[in-house]
């Protein structure tokens, strides 16, 4: 056993510094197209893309980017003749439209501030391609380790603040999300991961297949990606917490009327 | 024994039953015979001739219905499809799965998503539709069957129950699932017993299941690449490969040599992501919680190499029929070639640690099972095949991208328990990265696509996916759209296995066996 | 004031009415009259044993003299009463109780038997326990096992439960032989048959013949009470009893077997070797753990709860063997400490077992299976029934504030105690057997954990038994007065103690009871006296808090080694239940005051997201006791009976079967090399019967001549 102890001790720190600094190093996301001016591609660019997550802007010759639609095909860079900027963060986690009398990003999308520190997360596969949940794993090795930042996964759905789904809910496991979701104690939130369980991604809607969690499920927190990596999730949970703040889930973001925002 | 010496050999032993084509799908001979010689032929194949089972394929043409059993044998060979013709309005076949029983599942599917019913098939029913959330008579692969419609009514039999197996008295099934242990794959598990020992494991799939088959009909084979590429992530690029070589070889194109190479470079990249995953979730399973994280970082750390390299951390959006969409720079790939053999050291003293670890191994050694024999009846493949002595290799048996080119090799371990499939994942893993270097070396400059007609046709396409042998068979119609994608992954073929190796263990034992025999339940739902 | 010998002659009277009206009645009324009658004579019983009990002052008479014979004499003193006493507590639920169980035996067997059976039972277990000379003693226990063999074997009609009784009545009878060898030996010492005259003769018996009467005695009684290795008819036995009878067979004939022994052993004729104490000790622990073994493992809640009886029997027969030892080690305050733990066994578990009967009847009554895999969620259905039996299973495993947790306490005390024995070789062997005992205990709690869970909790595992309802009020009373006793003899013990220790010979019961339960408060009487040095020894444990508002006896049983280890026990299961209930309630409020403003959301069990649970998805009895089964498994040495894996065709296992049988132990050891070597005896005799008359008059020729030789020798030697 001590073999194992000395190893820990010499592989050192791997942690990553986010949320407190940027994390730097290469390959950590796949990063997401940016919506804006386009000028003369816009038409063709929208045609690429298989999932209609662009579309034309209000503004003329602009293009907006849906997010919750985007798989990472990367029609829209590879063989385009005009590629899509691309943005290479990670911090897209949203607020969710929980239902139509709560406006997004209200109160109601955060857990308390008593919850800041000490999260327990049940995570719900409801019909992922295996993807998101192994970024959803990811957050428990070394390089992201997201006990640091008070958040524990847990078996049972009794002892969990929050639903973490993936997948874009099939037939066969809504009702144990359903069941999940009805175990839980209040207070709790839900976080939908990943194009699929914001829209249901290439699978949804299909007669076995939901379009997303939203379907089912008030969903508090969206993480838009396919996969979301382990920065973005880590965003996500940080932002259902509220110690981070939401970020859009279009690009560039809408410019609400006044009204709405109050 | 080539495709001629087939033909004899049936002309001489069913003379003008049965009718040997070569190559009416590409690289592939087709044996047609009545519904009644089936399972003579099939037995024939399977016993005497050393061929192995990868699939059955179930077509509704206009008219008649085209069941089509794949065979393949571990030399390098071609592949046998026994094709089988009857009319719509009949719905009976015989069941090979008594002789084969690598084909016990895919009759049990065929049934349940066409309704086709299989003479001496004793547990037909309650398969991917599960029957307490589905009543019987929904064929969703049938053509009438409109997925633009809303889901169907549903009304599940009131009176379902488990089908148990064990019947000593005080018997139960212990259920798992589908919602359990933290980041587990949605599946649920009834483990027969009496309360020490797992006497029969039954695992009850497909609660994840898409229907990546029918949605995949009517749409552009572009599209449907999307789907073979996104409906099991962790063997991404496998299935993906597996999708654009039969559409090459429907259109009848090679991709250029950059283009091949270039693909065996990120499948064997993706295959040693995989085992160093496989690798982790053993580790995790016997609780060796610095071991685990060790191989996390790995893990974590190849993820981060293919994203770098190609832009997505699960090597999405690379391939297209005909090459791929984009090149990559050599000194990219170098690097990438220096880090995986970085990788490979560390993974190496890990492994020798690992050996170290008497605790480890006590978990590991003469746990979970599966004897050579059972393992070809069952018609395992991959890793766990290969730990109980069963070599199947599509890479050597029917080379593809220029794997015939490579210098590699195929480990092989007889004991067949959860000590000798790790073996297997950490000899792979070492092939792998030695292919990358030997993929790395060969890379010659030039054009990465050739463009692909899509024609209508057929054809078969395989790889050597992460957890075994895969095969797809896609069908192109005349509006070049896909007709019928038929997916065979090696998930599927394991997962009817499992309970060979649980059989008699306690429940401790359990996740451990589990872990070893390294599923996917993403890419079995489909 | 009535006499007592009045009391006992209405008793009898009520007995005889009883039996005259229940064969005038019709079935149909009959079991009710039965119920009437039934309590109004166990009534009349509690009131005449108390009175003897707690009064004092024996009573007896003499019947008629047989001449040349001996004088049929009766007598009850407390020893007599103490048992009379407890059957009557038996009898009165069990009587209530009758009268709702048996009307589902109407048009198949007789009510009418029944009553009349049931009626002269009560009325010969009187009379073997006033009974005070060999001739009318051996006379009630004969009409008593035939009584009892009749009832066993009340379902005749089944071949099995003729089996049984009829394998009772024959193993019964073997032990009732046993024990008369044992009195005559006594009488023929003591040249009468009564009791005064056997006791008188005692002391000037040899060791041989004091060997004799202990072996044949204990294991002459030993088979009513079902030690270990002459207990093979009690499970069968108990299982194929109808539920009316079983608890008196339990509760009441069990205790006669005690009785027996304790009658010769401790009254006639008290031990002065070491040996037989240790022996019965050590059989009594064997029985324990063979009992609770067993029991752990089987699923049928009679046949468990038979089986938890012979474990009962064991920690009895520890404890009187126990005390054995201290008689004949001349430590009569130990040894009356380990007599009354045996005496406390014997009263708790006829109460906490016929309560337990009670309720396996009632469930088998309502759901028509004993079967615990098969039952299961009863609590919601029959919650009354389920919260009486929870409180006998907390009994019998020994869970204060319950009465069994005093006596097996008592019990492991007093084998404790036997640090004070010079002997180092007795010393280990009640080491040994205290550690068994207490492997015992924490086998019981797993077997009553199982038999509450699997019964009442999760969900019902067969249809009969989700259809189950309350049954009626009348079984409950019964039920629900057993329940208070359990928890009243085991809050208040130090008010049984003393009485217990009374019924013990003079000479050995009073320092006993001084020794547990001490005066040390100050309300109670002889305080004063008790000495300075004694006080203080509980002063440095602060027993002194509430020495002077304590009332009576303190509640507390409190006890104190010897000088080989002066340490002190303490235990008061009252101030145990106050405290329990207290911070149950307090915790209760501090809960209702601090979700006051919540609301609570009731939602079903957590089931990992199944679509639907079923019954067959949760743990069955077997399973929940299957590691006891693997653990013990060189004890059980089970044998594979049926090891199939049914295949359609090659590969497709459609069923896998697996059974094994158990073959008792005992069975295996005693009872089937028993049957096997008188089977081969029989098959040597009737070799000789030939049929050849010349054979014949050589088997009679040579028969002459042994006896003439015999009858030759026989001066000479």
């Amino acid at each position: 056993m001590s073999q194992w102890v000395c190893r820990g001790i010499k592989t050192r720190i791997k942690t990553t510094h986010y949320p407190a600094q940027a994390e730097t190093a290469p390959g950590v996301s796949p990063g997401l197209p940016l919506g804006g001016a386009y000028a003369a591609a816009v038409a063709s660019l929208v045609n690429l893309c298989p999932t209609k997550a662009i579309s034309p802007g209000l503004v003329k010759d602009s293009l907006i980017v849906d997010y919750r639609r985007c798989i990472h095909c990367f029609r829209c860079v590879r063989g385009a003749t005009t590629p899509m900027r691309w943005d290479q963060g990670w911090q897209w986690a949203a607020d969710g439209q929980k239902c139509d009398s709560v406006a997004p990003g209200s109160e109601g999308n955060r857990l308390g501030r008593v919850f800041a520190h000490s999260v327990h997360i049940i995570v719900v596969d409801a019909g992922d391609c295996g993807a998101c949940l192994n970024e959803v794993k990811q957050l428990n090795n070394p390089y992201y380790n997201m006990h640091r930042l008070g958040f524990f996964l847990t078996p049972t759905p009794r002892h969990a603040d929050i639903l973490l789904v993936v997948g874009p809910v099939t037939e066969h496991m809504r009702l144990p999300l359903l069941k999940t979701y009805e175990a839980m104690p209040t207070p709790k939130r839900v976080i939908a991961v990943g194009a699929c369980a914001l829209s249901g991604g290439v699978f949804g809607p299909s007669f076995v297949s939901g379009a997303g969690v939203a379907q089912t499920l008030p969903v508090d927190v969206q993480v838009p990606g396919h996969p979301p990596p382990p920065l973005a999730i880590l965003h996500g949970l940080l932002v259902a917490v509220g110690r981070q703040t939401p970020a859009s889930i279009t690009s560039p973001a809408p410019i609400l009327p006044e009204a709405t925002t109050r | 024994m080539n495709l001629s010496d087939l033909s004899q050999q049936m002309a001489q032993r069913w003379h003008d039953q049965v009718r040997v084509r070569t190559e009416p799908h590409g690289p592939c001979g087709e044996v047609e015979c009545p519904a009644g010689l089936l399972p003579e032929i099939a037995r024939w194949l399977f016993a005497e001739l050393d061929y192995s089972f990868a699939g059955l394929i179930v077509e509704e043409d206009p008219a008649q219905w085209v069941l089509r059993y794949e065979f393949h044998r571990a030399r390098e060979d071609v592949p046998v499809q026994v094709v089988v013709r009857r009319a719509l309005a009949e719905r009976t076949f015989p069941s090979i799965s008594d002789c084969v029983h690598a084909a016990d599942w895919h009759e049990r599917e065929a049934e349940d998503m066409f309704g086709l019913i299989f003479e001496g098939h004793p547990r037909l029913g309650d398969f991917i539709l599960h029957d307490d959330v589905w009543q019987e008579g929904v064929e969703p692969m049938r053509h009438k069957f409109q997925t633009s419609l809303a889901p169907p009514e549903r009304r599940p039999n009131p009176h379902w129950s488990l089908r148990r197996i064990v019947q000593t008295p005080g018997a139960f099934a212990m259920p798992i699932g589908p919602v359990f242990s933290g980041l587990a794959e949605s599946v649920h598990f009834q483990l027969e017993t009496v309360g020490e020992d797992v006497i029969r494991c039954i695992p009850r799939l497909f609660y994840k299941y898409r229907g990546i088959e029918k949605i995949a009909e009517g749409r552009a084979p572009q599209d449907a690449l999307l789907l073979a590429e996104r409906f099991c992530a962790t063997s991404a690029f496998a299935h993906a490969l597996a999708f654009c070589q039969a559409m090459e070889t429907i259109g009848g194109v090679e991709p250029p040599g950059r283009a091949k190479t270039l693909r065996v470079f990120l499948a064997e990249l993706e295959r040693l992501r995989h085992h160093v995953a496989a690798i982790e979730g053993i580790c995790e399973s016997t609780a060796l919680a610095v071991a685990a994280s060790q191989m996390a970082l790995l893990q974590e750390e190849l993820l981060r190499l293919s994203g770098a390299l190609t832009g997505h951390r699960y090597l999405f959006g690379l391939l297209t029929p005909g090459g791929l969409k984009c090149d990559l720079e050599d000194d990219a790939c170098q690097r990438a070639i220096a880090a995986a053999q970085d990788i490979l050291r560390r993974l190496r003293q890990l492994e020798k640690m690992l050996q170290f670890s008497s605790s480890f191994l006590d978990r590991l050694e003469e746990v979970g099972v599966v004897g050579a024999k059972d393992a070809r009846t069952h018609g395992l493949v991959g890793p766990v095949a290969r730990a109980s002595g069963v070599v199947r290799d599509v890479r050597k048996a029917l080379p593809y991208c220029g794997y015939e080119a490579f210098n590699f090799d195929v480990p092989i371990e007889h004991e067949g328990d959860g000590y000798a499939r790790l073996r297997i994942l950490f000899a792979e893993a070492a092939q792998s990265a030695s292919l990358m270097q030997q993929a790395g070396a060969a890379l010659r400059p030039g054009p990465i696509h050739t463009p692909c007609p899509s024609r209508p046709g057929a054809a078969l396409g395989w790889v050597e996916a992460p957890r075994g042998a895969a095969f797809c068979w896609l069908r192109i119609s005349e509006a070049g759209q896909v007709a019928r994608y038929r997916l065979m992954p090696p998930s599927f073929a394991n997962w009817h296995g499992l309970h060979l190796a649980t059989e008699n263990f306690a429940f401790q034992d359990f996740p451990i066996i589990l872990a070893t025999f390294d599923l996917s339940v993403a890419e079995n739902d489909r | 004031m009535i006499d007592t010998g009045a009391l006992i002659s209405v008793f009898f009277l009520i007995c005889g009415a009883g039996i005259v009206l229940a064969l005038l009645i019709p079935d149909r009324g009959n079991p009710h009259w039965l119920a009437g009658i039934g309590s109004l004579a166990s009534l009349v019983l509690l009131g005449v044993s108390g009175k003897v009990l707690l009064g004092g002052g024996s009573w007896s008479m003499s019947l008629w003299t047989v001449p040349g014979l001996t004088t049929l004499s009766l007598n009850m003193d407390r020893l007599s009463a103490l048992f009379i006493f407890v059957a009557g507590l038996v009898f009165l639920p069990v009587s209530i109780h009758a009268s709702t169980s048996l009307p589902r035996y109407l048009k198949h067997y007789s009510l009418r038997a029944f009553s009349v059976l049931y009626l002269a039972l009560l009325a010969a277990i009187v009379l073997v326990l006033i009974a005070a000379d060999v001739f009318s003693f051996m006379l009630a226990w004969e009409a008593m096992s035939i009584l009892c063999y009749l009832l066993v074997n009340y379902e005749h009609e089944r071949s099995e439960h003729t089996r049984s009784g009829y394998l009772m009545l024959a193993i019964s009878e073997a032990g009732a032989l046993a024990a008369m060898v044992g009195f005559l030996i006594l009488g023929v010492a003591a040249g009468s048959l009564e009791f005064p005259a056997l006791r008188s003769a005692a002391a000037g018996l040899g060791t041989g013949a004091r060997w004799a009467v202990f072996l044949l005695t204990f294991f002459g009684f030993g088979v009513k009470a079902g030690l270990v290795p002459v207990n093979f008819w009690l499970p069968r036995a108990y299982s194929d009893s109808p539920s009316a009878f079983v608890p008196v067979l339990a509760g009441v004939t069990l205790n006669l077997g005690f009785y027996g022994i304790i009658r010769v052993n401790v009254d006639l004729l008290p031990m002065t070797l070491v040996v037989p104490g240790l022996v019965a000790l050590v059989i009594g622990t064997i029985s324990a753990l063979v009992g609770i073994l067993y029991a752990t493992t089987n699923n049928d809640l009679k046949t468990m709860l038979a089986h938890s009886s012979i474990e009962n029997a064991g920690i009895i027969a520890a404890g009187l063997g126990a005390g054995f030892v201290f008689t004949a080690c001349r430590q009569p305050v130990l040894a009356g400490i380990a007599f009354i733990a045996a005496l406390y066994q014997i009263i708790n578990h006829s109460v906490y077992k016929a309560l337990l009967f009670l309720g396996a009847g009632t469930v088998d009554e309502r759901t028509g299976t004993r079967d615990l895999d098969k039952l299961g969620g009863l609590i919601r259905l029959m919650p009354w029934t389920a919260a009486a039996f929870l409180v006998g299973a907390l009994a019998i495993s020994a869970m204060p504030p319950f009465n069994g947790f005093v006596s097996e306490w008592l019990t492991l005390q007093a084998l404790l105690r036997s640090a004070e024995l010079s002997s180092i070789a007795v010393r280990i062997v009640f080491a040994l057997c205290g550690a068994g005992l207490a492997l015992t205990a924490a086998l019981a709690l797993t077997c009553f954990v199982k038999a509450f869970a699997m019964g009442f909790l999760g969900m019902p595992r067969s249809a009969p038994a989700g259809k189950a309802v309350e049954t009626h009020r009348g079984a409950l009373v019964s039920m629900g007065f057993l329940a208070v006793l359990c928890v009243a003899l085991g809050v208040l013990p130090t008010y049984v103690i003393p009485v217990l220790s009374r019924t013990l010979a003079p000479g050995m019961g009073v320092g006993a009871a001084h020794a547990l339960v001490p005066p040390f408060f100050a309300g109670s009487p002889g305080h004063k006296q008790l000495p300075r040095a004694f006080m203080a020894g509980f002063h440095n444990i602060g027993a002194q808090v509430g020495e002077n508002i304590l009332p009576g006896r303190g509640l507390v049983v409190l006890h104190r080694g010897g000088t080989a280890n002066p340490v002190v026990f303490a235990m008061s299961t009252f101030y145990m239940a106050a405290v329990l209930v207290g911070m149950v309630l307090i915790t209760w409020l501090i809960v209702r005051w601090l979700t006051r403003r919540r609301t609570v959301r009731v939602r079903a069990p957590w089931d990992g997201g199944v679509h639907r649970l079923r019954p067959d998805m949760t743990y069955t009895a077997t399973g929940f006791s299957n590691p006891v089964r693997v653990i013990f498994d060189a004890i059980f040495q089970p044998t594979t009976v049926e090891d199939t894996r049914q295949t359609v065709a090659q590969h497709f296992r459609t069923a896998i079967r697996r059974e094994k049988e158990h073959v008792h132990l005992v069975d295996k050891l005693v009872l089937q090399p028993v049957k096997s070597a008188a089977l081969r005896l029989a098959r040597g005799l009737a070799a000789l019967h030939h049929g050849r008359i010349s054979s014949y008059l050589t088997y009679t020729l040579l028969s002459l001549l042994l006896v003439l030789v015999v009858f030759l020798l026989l001066p000479a030697l």
